[in-house]
């Protein structure tokens, strides 16, 4: 009697797990097998396959200079997200003041995070314009540059610029996630730091900083995510150019498997990507998840 | 009484940066309503003698409607079966079974794999069962987020148990105490997972842009992405486009602001 009802509640959640599992498996679990298995194989469509060893992986790290671009593009685009952490932690302590409005405040910045990248991507390349941009036409009226600059079709410009929108796009993000955590920061601690006179300055590394580092790791780790999967902003904006200098790995991934029909070596890169974003974001949990535990 | 005298320097900061947020919207629209030669310089800061003209040329002369059309549809169907799968998952995940940490520890590390890690084999997948260039290839992938199935889970185990066991001890089914019990007491959980199955699925490009070869089933990042590939930025119907593509989101945000703003973050600082 027991079991037979131990037997139905097994089957009934089973049932109720199937949908979500197989979904799962078939786009999560699969894909990142045949991964493995197209990255040490020659393989193209309506090919058989043959056995590579490690041939992918001594094509990418030897001779594609390519791979090395999109590489460190990636670890550069990766690298202004501290930037973007700062600015939201003082956008953050801003709109966390006691001022009118600032719920109106938070959507005005908050409100470019959701929005379509492909838009996004569209109306700054419109204010990037070399002709009748709104951002050259700024800088040249306040003096500060004397010719305009086609930012986006600089080799020298065009990842910083790509950047920027990046961090446009994702400051409300941070800023929403730092204001949680600033909100969990309990006031006693102020009032007693009031008390014993101690400066906003000081108050800020030694109360606050310390404090949020949780939610700012956190923030640390989205970026990652974010450096590793912006895909649609580059496609739209630059397509990887001016030659490879906005080319991150996803979309030199993109570029191989669907331009190029090369899924195998494809299918190599973004083993390399995984294993890239794995570690890199292991050792930031790692790390936020010991300094949390330090707080307490 | 000091913070009162004091604030002015604040709301001064908050302007500012709120305008260079805001700035790059209204500037799209301006230049979407301009009647003029957008190229003109220097460029206007406001629109000069508006007219609709760029939003009547993307009805009529590019697929609007049916890309509108197509994307309302994926993002219905991924929604619907979204609420459906994970409200399913998540009760599960509260009960007692067998191999449950086994399944936990698979969704934990699924979450760890991002979809742009698998596009490769995602395609030959659904290439292989035939559906590229259909809605339910479109749809596929979307259909459950381990994140939301994690918000529910949340969301049921918050439910008193005390409830639960009375209604299971006077003999209610099993589908009744979710349907009567659990899901009303799950409002917050259900506006999370539509409105983060809505943004994913509305603004996703990668997916469709693989897919995706007839003009028939594009979607609205895609069809805007290949407008813009076609005509470049000759013309302010691209961004007349990019409004129209945007206006349901803020319809969205504007609808259900709070909600929004806590169903992204949860979102996030559950990952």
């Amino acid at each position: 009697m027991f079991g037979k009802k131990r037997t139905r509640e097994l089957l009934l959640v089973s049932f109720l797990l199937t949908p979500a599992l197989l979904i799962f498996f078939v786009y999560r679990i699969l894909p990142l097998l045949w991964n493995l298995v197209l990255s040490f194989t020659f393989w193209r469509p309506a090919k058989t396959p043959e056995f590579a060893g490690l041939e992918h992986y001594n094509e990418m790290i030897f001779y594609d200079d390519v791979f090395w671009e999109a590489l460190s593009n990636t670890i550069i685009y990766m690298a202004g997200m501290p930037i973007a952490i700062a600015l939201a932690t003082i956008v953050a302590l801003l709109v966390n003041a006691r001022v009118g409005g600032r719920n109106i405040y938070r959507s005005a910045i908050f409100i470019s995070y959701p929005m379509m990248p492909v838009a996004v991507g569209i109306i700054w390349q419109w204010l990037y314009n070399e002709r009748v941009g709104l951002i050259n036409y700024v800088l040249l009226s306040l003096g500060i540059i004397d010719d305009p600059i086609a930012f986006l079709q600089s080799t020298t410009y065009a990842l910083p610029s790509v950047m920027l929108v990046g961090i446009w796009q994702i400051l409300g993000f941070f800023m929403i996630i730092l204001l949680t955590g600033l909100q969990s920061i309990s006031q006693n601690l102020y009032e007693a730091a009031a008390i014993d006179g101690t400066s906003n300055w000081r108050q800020f590394w030694r109360i606050t900083f310390p404090l949020l580092r949780p939610s700012l790791f956190l923030c640390f780790v989205i970026g990652v995510i974010s450096s590793f999967t912006s895909f649609d902003l580059i496609y739209v904006m630059t397509g990887g150019g001016p030659g490879h200098a906005t080319e991150l790995l996803i979309t030199y991934i993109y570029k191989t498997a669907f331009e190029l029909s090369s899924f195998d070596y494809a299918g190599a890169l973004t083993i390399m990507m995984f294993v890239l974003f794995l570690g890199i974001t292991l050792i930031a949990n790692r790390i936020a998840g010991g300094e949390a535990g330090k707080i307490e | 009484m000091m913070r009162k005298n004091r604030t002015w320097p604040i709301h001064l900061a908050l302007i500012t940066i709120s305008m260079v947020m805001l700035i790059p919207f209204y500037w799209v629209l301006k230049t979407s309503v301009a009647g003029e030669n957008i190229f003109a310089y220097p460029p206007s800061i406001l629109p000069k003698d508006p007219h609709v003209f760029f939003f009547v040329d993307v009805w009529y002369f590019i697929p609007f409607v049916r890309y509108f059309f197509n994307s309302i549809f994926v993002v219905t169907i991924v929604i619907a079966l979204n609420l459906v799968f994970n409200a399913m998952a998540g009760y599960a995940l509260t009960k007692n079974f067998r191999g449950k940490k086994v399944v936990m520890l698979l969704l934990l590390s699924c979450m760890m794999i991002p979809f742009q890690a698998t596009i490769i084999p995602a395609y030959l997948v659904t290439a292989k069962m035939g559906l590229l260039n259909s809605y339910i290839g479109l749809a596929l992938p979307e259909l459950s987020h381990i994140i939301c199935i994690l918000i529910f889970k949340a969301s049921f185990d918050a439910v008193p148990k005390s409830l639960v066991e009375a209604a299971r001890i006077d003999g209610v089914p099993e589908w009744k105490i979710i349907f009567k019990v659990m899901l009303p007491l799950s409002k917050s959980a259900i506006a999370t997972n539509v409105i983060l199955s809505f943004i994913w699925s509305w603004n996703q490009l990668l997916w469709p842009l693989i897919i995706i070869r007839d003009t028939e089933m594009q979607t609205i990042p895609l069809g805007l992405s290949y407008f813009l590939s076609y005509f470049e930025d000759t013309t302010g119907a691209l961004y007349a486009f990019c409004v129209m593509a945007l206006v349901p989101t803020i319809f969205v945000f504007l609808l259900a602001q709070r909600q929004f703003i806590e169903g992204l973050t949860s979102g996030a600082t559950k990952e």
